[in-house]
């Protein structure tokens, strides 16, 4: 290669006061133009590259870290030597520019920036630019890559059986993972820029031809209402796009797998992909969903169905659970076998307190406890269970400060809330717990009824873009429910739920698509 | 604002638990003595008629709430008063529900607690769900059809296998006991429960699919019918004609009783959640049918207003109307008699005579 190669760091270069839009013909003013207006930051890449001519200057930009060197110097080193523009006499600027213009196409999503702000904000995207000399215009590279994290197992959704790859905080590799399950030319993808700082890239991703047109377009009408200056995470789209703010209930699904994005694609719904963060937005969500899980799938039908039927019991035990013991102790002890309740008695002879601060004494322990299990670093988080759980209940009962029942409800309560599995629906459960254990020691029984009947219809009145968040159960569609409750075997399945996706009726859909490669609609 | 539709199975649901309401725990038709049962299902082909009667004032005027079409096919001067009757007669039944349910509750369990309370609470949830819609309500009726028939099955189930049933209390069945059954039938049993569907007539405005509204009442009403006369002999045949009679709750005092292996026992829990989720939805169907058709009478565009006033009258009327319970069902028995039946049947049968006759001859401009 005859071109040597100098870095120039930035930050010796001196201030220009100049400012302006459009890319200087000077090649040293743009120079000093970016580098003042990335406040001389040292991470700026500035290369000059000799040129075999004497009339053509080139220098190529790009921020450390934000790109693949390989890539870059494989082909823009490449690009830049002119070897086939060697015979003939001293080309044009103009000239050289196509030249490189046509080699960059080499890499791909090569562009002609004219103004600065593009050309900043290809920088700072991981594009290389290579400015010429005498020229109001550079071309842009897209060279992206850089250290991320590699795809790891699943940490917060985890499973037995399936596979054990989970997103990371790479768009790139999140796609490609739901690409490589689902090999269609009908899974699309459309990117748009959100955040007037940090202009962090979402993607939509749907599967055309079974997710719905309307709900779509909803969907990219309120990403493009979006106005705020930063997205770190996908839960800052969720909580913007979300229509119920105020209710407790998740109304947006996000996974961390890409198996069950791939799934619930395949379903009609649609899911949003966030730049620099694992967890992929799953819309419209239904409440059931929540208590499903991939694995549900592939595990035989037989043992899914039941362990289905075990989360939906967790899931009364862990609203109901404190609450109906609560109830039964100020208000209805003959629900309560005699032998027992003198059991009970006797068991809270010393317990200086009334039911319902028993309870909250212990379930907020709990909390703290589990609150900081999390935070802690993970091998800390053994010791902090260990004290909780061991020391504090047991010397809590021998305090005399709780009676042994009332742990053994808390706890129950507390484990059955992990069995939900996902992590923001069993959040609002534990919200929810507390409210219904005061009104169950206000007045019993009947209070627990009413607050039922009250949180029914709350969540009746829910939707996720348009979908009403009880379906299929609350609109009732007979047709759907045969993966509500239970899981039945998947020759079963033949249809797609009504209210989500666009074809449910035809079970051909699947080979239509596949065979045409275009869905007809 | 978008109309609010409710399909097929939600209404199917919303009358199922409608006609359960308090029925399902409350005695009905005392005069047919143990062919109570019988006189159910013989209540139900008048029933039926009535419902079809509703149903096709319905389809004639799919858009209209009865006051709507009652001013229509009577024109304004007699429909308006006429539709006004309408008002207090579902406040009060609305209130004599919200009564029934507090009563069993202080009853069995809260001695303690006022009966305002009770019935306060209850009113507040009536609200809350009014206030959020008919489809959100609808769709509350339909996860709840199905709670209620799991707590039935499971209810009767366990009755059974406890081995209270003694068929004895049942048969045999005397001629004379057919006629007393005839006669608690019409016009009691057929009133209560089934001619308060009347306030359905407020609700079908926002059904979705018309020609389906036959086949869905019918259905429902039979279903009703169905579990309401089962139960209700069960209860008959493991308390006997005595205290069936004389208990205020034969349900409840029916699943006191169950005792299997010392470990089922104490179903009362039961027993009051069937009843206040019966009395919930009846009672809000009540509200509804008398916030749509004040709404229409006086032409308040957003109904939701009227929710709060109509649920303070309920709550209201709720504890003022009657001193004690047995004054309370006194005053139950003539109302039942008397008032109940012109607004269920009289007015209804009349509009659709009316409507016919006018029709027949065209004498709608």
């Amino acid at each position: 290669m005859p071109n040597e190669t100098t870095e120039s760091r930035p930050g010796e270069i001196s201030n220009s006061k100049e400012q302006g839009p459009p890319i200087y013909l000077k090649l040293e003013d743009n120079i000093k133009q970016i580098c003042d207006r990335l406040g001389n930051s040292p991470d700026l890449i500035v290369r000059a590259y000799e040129s075999p001519f004497q009339n053509i200057r080139v220098k190529t930009l790009y921020i450390n870290g934000l790109i693949d060197k390989e890539l870059v110097e494989e082909y823009i080193t490449h690009a830049l030597s002119f070897d086939s523009l060697r015979q003939g006499i001293e080309p044009a600027a103009e000239e050289a520019f196509a030249y490189a213009k046509e080699k960059a196409q080499n890499i791909g999503k090569e562009k002609i920036v004219e103004d600065q702000n593009s050309l900043l904000e290809g920088l700072l995207s991981g594009d290389t630019m290579i400015l010429f000399d005498g020229l109001e215009k550079g071309i842009s590279v897209s060279t992206s890559g850089g250290e991320g994290r590699s795809v790891t197992e699943a940490t917060t959704q985890v499973n037995i059986r399936g596979p054990k790859d989970s997103f990371t905080e790479s768009l790139g590799t999140n796609l490609s993972l739901v690409r490589k399950r689902i090999k269609n030319p009908n899974l699309w993808v459309e990117t748009l820029t959100i955040g007037a700082v940090t202009k962090t890239d979402v993607s939509i991703v749907h599967i055309h031809g079974l997710a719905k047109e309307e709900t779509l377009q909803q969907i990219r009408k309120k990403l493009a209402d979006i106005h705020v200056d930063s997205i770190l995470e996908s839960g800052y789209i969720e909580q913007l796009i979300e229509e119920n703010n105020y209710s407790p209930f998740p109304t947006l699904y996000n996974t961390e797998r890409p198996d069950s994005v791939a799934g619930n694609l395949l379903e009609g719904r649609i899911a949003i992909f966030v730049d620099g963060t694992p967890f992929v937005l799953i819309l419209p969500a239904t409440f059931f969903m929540f208590f499903h899980t991939v694995e549900d799938y592939y595990q035989r039908y037989d043992i899914s169905s039941i362990i289905r039927i075990l989360r939906f019991i967790c899931l009364l035990v862990s609203l109901f659970g404190p609450a109906i013991f609560v109830a039964a102790l100020n208000f209805h002890q003959e629900m309560i076998p005699t032998p027992l309740l003198i059991n009970f008695a006797s068991q809270r002879e010393g317990v200086p307190f009334p039911v319902v601060i028993e309870v909250l004494l212990l379930e907020v322990t709990f909390e703290i406890i589990r609150e900081a299990g999390i935070r802690m670093p993970s091998q800390i988080g053994q010791t902090v269970s260990i004290i909780g759980g061991l020391v504090l209940g047991q010397a809590a009962v021998q305090a005399g400060i709780v009676s042994p029942a009332m742990v053994i409800v808390v706890s129950l309560t507390g484990i059955s809330s992990f069995a939900t599995p996902a992590f923001n629906m069993a959040l609002s459960i534990r919200i929810l717990r507390f409210i219904i254990t005061f009104v169950a020691a206000y007045i019993g029984l009947y209070g627990i009824a009413i607050i039922g009947l009250m949180l029914v219809a709350h969540l009746c009145s829910l939707r996720s873009l348009g979908v009403p968040y009880m379906s299929p159960v609350a609109p009732f569609a007979s047709g759907d429910q045969k993966d509500i409750f239970l899981r039945t075997p998947l020759h079963f399945m033949k249809t797609r739920r009504r209210l989500i996706s666009k074809d449910s009726k035809v079970p051909g859909t699947t080979a239509q698509l596949s065979r045409d490669g275009r869905h007809e609609s | 604002m978008r109309k609010e539709v409710i399909g097929p199975f939600q209404l199917f649901a919303m009358i199922v638990l409608f006609e359960l309401g308090t029925a399902v725990v409350v005695p009905i038709g005392l005069e047919s003595g143990h062919a109570v049962w019988i006189s159910i299902l013989m209540a139900l082909p008048g029933g039926i008629l009535l419902y079809l009667v509703y149903a096709y004032l319905y389809r004639q005027f799919p858009d209209l709430v009865i006051s709507g079409y009652t001013r229509k096919i009577l024109g304004k001067w007699i429909g308006w008063p006429l539709s006004l009757l309408y008002l207090p007669v579902l406040t009060y039944n609305g209130s004599r529900n919200l009564r029934e349910a507090g009563d069993l509750l202080i009853s069995s369990s809260y001695d303690r607690t006022p009966i305002f309370i009770i019935n306060c609470i209850m009113v507040i949830a009536v609200m809350y769900i009014l206030y959020q819609g008919i489809e959100v309500f609808s769709r509350t009726a339909e996860i709840y059809f199905w709670v209620i028939v799991l707590m039935g099955l499971i209810a009767n189930f366990v009755v059974i296998i406890a081995g209270l049933v003694q068929f004895k209390n049942l048969f045999p069945i005397h001629p004379g006991e057919w006629v007393e059954a005839l006669k608690s039938a019409y016009p009691n049993i057929w009133i209560f429960p089934y001619g308060e569907l009347v306030c359905f007539t407020a609700i079908l405005p926002h059904f979705n699919s018309k020609h389906k509204i036959g086949r869905t009442g019918v259905g429902a009403m039979a279903l009703s019918a169905f579990l309401l006369s089962f139960t209700h002999a069960v209860e008959m045949s493991v308390l006997g004609e005595d205290i069936y009679s004389r208990t205020t709750f034969p349900m409840f005092t029916t699943i006191t009783l169950v005792n299997v292996a010392n470990f089922l026992q104490r179903l009362d829990a039961l027993v009051i959640l069937t009843l206040i989720i019966g009395v919930f939805f009846k009672m809000s169907i009540y509200c509804y049918a008398a916030v749509s058709i004040a709404a229409d009478l006086f032409h308040v565009k957003e109904p939701r207003r009227l929710v709060i006033p109509v649920g303070s009258v309920v709550l209201y009327s709720s504890f003022v109307s009657a001193e004690n319970f047995p004054l309370h069902m006194n005053d139950g028995k003539v109302f039942l008699e008397n008032i109940l039946p012109i607004l269920c049947a009289v007015i209804p049968v009349l509009l659709f005579i009316v409507h016919r006759i006018r029709r027949r001859f065209g004498w709608y401009k």
